[in-house]
């Protein structure tokens, strides 16, 4: 089997990840931060350990700073709902995943101003553009790190300097990069940067969190039990415990502790060659199957190991079940959560396949694929594709 | 261990603990007497004679302490981590 849909979530995990998540369950039963006994320290010092591997990770100095969320889109909302009010402006792109737009969407029903920057048809986004929206004040810039479709990189440096430089703040989702990206969110400057921990991360699903600045100021999503300040029916407001009421993910937690330390004793740089390379690799020896149409830009250095196509006369979800079904490869095809990003590649509604390599996937994997596609394109092109599938079976052998 | 500090959360009790650790001082994480501890499980018993120099490298590594008290407990049976 070849798995190449690590954007949804990487598979497989590092050695040791499935390991460290029993031995949370069996050794370190208790609940975080509530009790002094012995196996509520035990979890308490994974949530901690946690905590620091992800903020040496992220270049954030402070660990207190890192709040742990179920994944990327909790996070997203924590900042969008925490920070937004009526009739504050926020400015976001055209190739945002639902995960932003649909809180936007929905804070935009309760009289906040959206606007949208459109992307180029590769998925670029221009930083002018994006200033000339800001001109105009705004509360918050809100942008992905990269495209979950195209694989498109946001200059996400450039975007920081010009939202600090119009009084903005700046929200990064980080949700296809974190872990397969370097991101030092001090030196960025970044405000605030949500991510999960079952992508790029490699941890289990059900992990993720929130990063906040020092200074930067946000209401609770949720609020209730902490551990702390126990005797008061107010919700605490010091960091981390503001924005984690209620039994947190531990078992979650020490498997995304250790994936962390994979990521950190191999280097995130070596992740970013190495699935940039294969990215890489498949344009080239895609680029001549018959009838292929990549999206995004063909510059290694401006994307992710996410690359999106589709095939003539087939639909993307002919092409997935073939692929799963005839040659055991794992893709997502449609709209994959985002149809703002679809309309500006042009691929809206019918949407695209998408291949998103991982640490674990290689060359020869790429390869396979390739020729996967060439004899799906082959079918295609001879009308197989059209047919009911039996005929797709029939023309196979 | 002559002294104790209390947190207001075990974010920062656990995170004090490392960090005088990997400074060389004596650290332990103890379940917090209550009447010194009231706001989270755990305190953190270290040496009392060291506590300006303990006070100013939490405060340099950003970690938020309640208190820092000179406490002598009655036995050391309730260490956790020695149990």
């Amino acid at each position: 089997m070849i798995y190449f849909d690590n954007a949804a979530t990487s598979w497989p995990k590092p050695p040791g990840v499935a390991a460290a998540m029993a031995e949370c369950l069996s050794e370190a039963g208790g609940n975080p931060g509530r009790s002094g006994h012995r196996l509520s320290v035990a979890a308490a010092r994974i949530v901690e350990d946690a905590r620091e591997g992800l903020a040496a990770l992220f270049g954030a100095d402070d660990p207190s700073r890192i709040v742990f969320a179920p994944n990327a889109t909790h996070a997203l909302n924590l900042a969008l709902y925490g920070l937004l009010r009526p009739r504050d402006r926020v400015v976001t792109t055209g190739i945002e995943h639902n995960s932003v737009m649909r809180p936007l969407r929905h804070l935009e029903t309760r009289g906040v101003e959206v606007v949208v920057v459109p992307c180029g048809s590769d998925g670029s986004l221009d930083v002018q553009k994006v200033e000339q929206a800001l001109q105009r004040g705004a509360r918050l810039l809100v942008t992905t790190h990269a495209s979950n479709v195209s694989g498109a990189i946001v200059p996400i440096a450039e975007l920081a300097a010009v939202a600090r430089k119009h009084g903005a703040l700046y929200l990064v989702d980080a949700a296809q990069t974190a872990g397969s990206a370097p991101i030092d969110v001090g030196a960025l400057g970044l405000d605030l940067m949500a991510f999960t921990g079952h992508k790029g991360l490699l941890g289990p699903t059900g992990t993720g969190g929130l990063y906040v600045r020092d200074g930067v100021s946000l209401t609770p999503l949720v609020r209730g039990g902490t551990g702390s300040e126990s005797a008061y029916e107010i919700q605490p407001e010091f960091m981390p415990d503001m924005f984690e009421s209620g039994t947190l993910n531990v078992a979650g937690i020490a498997g995304l502790a250790t994936a962390t330390r994979f990521l950190a004793d191999l280097g995130v740089e070596a992740v970013q060659a190495h699935e940039r390379q294969l990215a890489a690799h498949f344009m080239t020896e895609a680029a001549a199957v018959s009838g292929i149409t990549l999206y995004g830009s063909g510059e290694a250095t401006e994307r992710c190991g996410i690359v999106s196509f589709t095939l003539a006369d087939a639909s993307p979800s002919e092409v997935g079940l073939l692929l799963d079904e005839s040659f055991g490869i794992m893709a997502r095809t449609g709209l994959h959560c985002a149809p703002a990003a679809h309309r500006t590649l042009g691929t809206f509604p019918a949407g695209t396949v998408r291949f998103s390599f991982g640490w674990f996937n290689t060359s020869s994997e790429v390869d396979t694929a390739v020729e996967a596609l060439r004899q799906i394109a082959a079918w295609s092109a001879n009308g197989a594709m059209t047919s009911p599938g039996h005929r797709v079976t029939e023309a196979q052998s | 261990m002559d002294g104790l500090i209390s947190f207001f959360a075990s974010h920062h009790a656990i995170r004090a603990e490392t960090v005088l650790k990997r400074h060389g001082h004596a650290a332990r994480l103890v379940p917090g007497p209550r009447e010194l501890s009231p706001n989270c499980g755990v305190a953190l018993r270290f040496e009392y004679a060291e506590r300006d120099a303990v006070a100013a490298l939490l405060t340099a590594n950003r970690v938020r302490i309640d208190g820092v008290h000179s406490y002598q407990p009655r036995t050391d049976d309730w260490n956790v981590r020695s149990a």
